[in-house]
């Protein structure tokens, strides 16, 4: 197995495949809409 | 954090793993405490140093019934247990047992001095009152946990003016394996600090799941479409970058190189970039905090917890924020119970470690399956899971639930025997800071930032932690902590 290099880590350019769109996508959907929900239990459960 | 790090040149392969053997030590070191429960003072004999202005009178043993050690009998007796059990440590771990107590003993003397240093009274005095006590006209009011940032510039400068003294203390310089065993000492003083106050505590629990949720599914996706849309890397970098910047550091870029199948040097290199920022962040953040936050406490301390990568650095950045907000509001007469801010960063760090596993699995089930597919090769396995869980945090658990159950349930607990106990426990807690801190410090070699391609890196590095996860981590902070105060001391 070679070596990396950085010089090589961005030398070839890989589009980005449809289930790495899925992936950025469900992740920042699931975190938003979660974050939100504990923003919320936030509001009715309050730090004393 | 999981496995090993950094890669040392061991001796021979480890016979237990780094997680495991802090687990041992940080347990033993526990029981040892609860000793003095029974009647058997067993860490009394272990150093503590005050504020001085008089080196002589700096030191002592932190149990009076040692007090016939004096300062230097009990700073020998503390180097030589270090060395004797940090050497077997060694061994278990498959290290050259000679070559660690050698540069073992340099790590301390560099580390300890450090903090000596730090405890002198024109770094460390906070209030009016304490520079009169001490004589003093001014002060950087920097507490003695100002030790912690002495003890990494004196890192920083081995690393970066001595390479080669610092390839010599290579063997002792093991951040990963000191920052494990305190925090399972940290379990323990946390219960303690916790037990007081059981309503706060719980709902300090709460708020680590939106640790979880910021880390994990905010950072995350963004930082690897920077690395891959913005700067055009391969998804073999991209995505050990991407743990790297948001979840813990060294850890998570490595369990990731493991679950998409990188080459090993691929996390390896990420690892030392996040080295150097982690120590960036703990030079610059605390001071932002105090300078603007002191108002916010429980704020800042998420805060560090979000915003500084590798546990060793946040908890440290936790250390020293947490130092500086309680020096600015002594001044001001307001006087925090001590532990709560270090408290609030070590839940939210804690949090977010327990989620490495999942996410690794995650990420290996996506990229055999469906990004590189290859016949024959071998799919992501649910026990990776396990394999890949911080076994450290195990330890953490189980002083904080013994501790826990002790203060709630029995007379030990409400009569104050077991905060001296866990209090003793707790010294050995900050010499393990102080030596995490150190050997942060010299493992972070400015230069090779100046490596061919490595620009791109820390460009992409830089872009994600002060573009956004510092900012973002504050507002989430701010949302979930903003008007909560640390108990006052009574």
């Amino acid at each position: 197995m070679p070596k990396p290099d950085l010089r090589e880590a961005t030398s070839a350019y890989e589009p980005l495949l449809p289930i790495e769109k899925k992936l950025i996508g469900w992740s920042l959907g699931a975190g938003i809409a979660l974050l939100a929900l504990l923003v919320v239990v936030n509001h009715f459960v309050p730090l004393n | 954090m999981s496995e090993a790090i950094l890669p040392l040149r061991t001796a021979a392969p480890p016979r237990f793993s780094e997680d495991l053997v802090a687990v041992g030590l940080g347990l033993v070191v526990f029981l040892l405490a609860l000793g003095s429960l029974a009647g058997a003072d067993a860490l009394g004999w272990l150093v503590t140093t005050s504020v001085w202005t008089a080196p002589s009178t700096a030191l002592a043993p932190v149990s009076k019934a040692y007090a016939s050690l004096g300062g230097a009998g009990s700073l020998l007796a503390t180097y030589l247990v270090l060395t004797g059990v940090l050497s077997a440590a060694a061994y278990l771990l498959g290290d050259d047992v000679k070559r660690f107590a050698a540069a073992f003993t340099a790590v301390f003397v560099i580390a300890y001095a450090s903090w000596f240093v730090g405890s002198w009274a024109y770094l460390a005095a906070v209030t009016p009152a304490d520079q009169a006590k001490f004589g003093v006209s001014w002060s950087l009011k920097l507490t003695n946990e100002g030790g912690y940032i002495v003890a990494l510039l004196a890192g920083l400068v081995i690393a970066n003016a001595f390479p080669a003294f610092a390839e010599r203390l290579r063997s002792a310089v093991r951040p990963e394996l000191y920052i494990k065993i305190a925090i399972v000492i940290l379990g323990a003083f946390i219960a303690v600090t916790m037990a007081s106050k059981l309503t706060l505590a719980s709902s300090l629990m709460l708020r680590g799941l939106a640790a979880i949720v910021e880390a994990y599914l905010i950072y995350w996706p963004i930082v690897y479409l920077i690395a891959r849309k913005g700067f055009g890397f391969s998804r073999e970098w991209a995505a050990p970058l991407a743990s790297g910047v948001s979840i813990c550091g060294v850890a998570a870029a490595i369990a990731t190189g493991g679950a998409i199948r990188a080459r090993p040097q691929v996390p390896i290199l990420v690892s030392s970039l996040v080295v150097v920022f982690a120590v960036i962040e703990v030079l610059i953040l605390p001071f932002i905090a105090q300078t603007f936050m002191s108002h916010e406490p429980l704020v800042a301390a998420a805060w560090m917890g979000l915003a500084v990568k590798t546990d060793g650095a946040a908890l440290a950045a936790g250390g020293i924020t947490q130092s500086l907000i309680q020096a600015k509001a002594a001044a001001e007469g307001i006087a925090y119970q001590p532990g709560w801010m270090l408290t609030v960063t070590a839940t939210v760090k804690v949090f977010i470690d327990v989620f490495i596993g999942v996410w690794a699995f995650i990420l290996a089930y996506i990229w055999t399956n469906h990004i590189n597919p290859r016949a024959g090769a071998e799919k992501a396995k649910l026990g990776e899971i396990w394999e890949r869980f911080p076994k450290f945090i195990l330890g953490f658990v189980a002083t904080f639930l013994i501790t826990l159950a002790l203060a709630l349930g029995t007379t030990v607990g409400s009569s104050g025997q077991l905060t001296a106990a866990i209090g003793e426990a707790n010294v050995l807690r900050v010499i393990f800071f102080v030596l995490t801190f150190f050997s942060i410090g010299v493992m972070s070699n400015f230069r090779q930032l100046w490596q061919e391609g490595f620009g791109k890196l820390a460009a992409v590095y830089l872009v994600s932690l002060f573009g956004f996860v510092v900012w973002v981590g504050f507002v989430i902070s701010w949302l979930f902590f903003a008007g909560v105060k640390p108990p006052l001391v009574s």
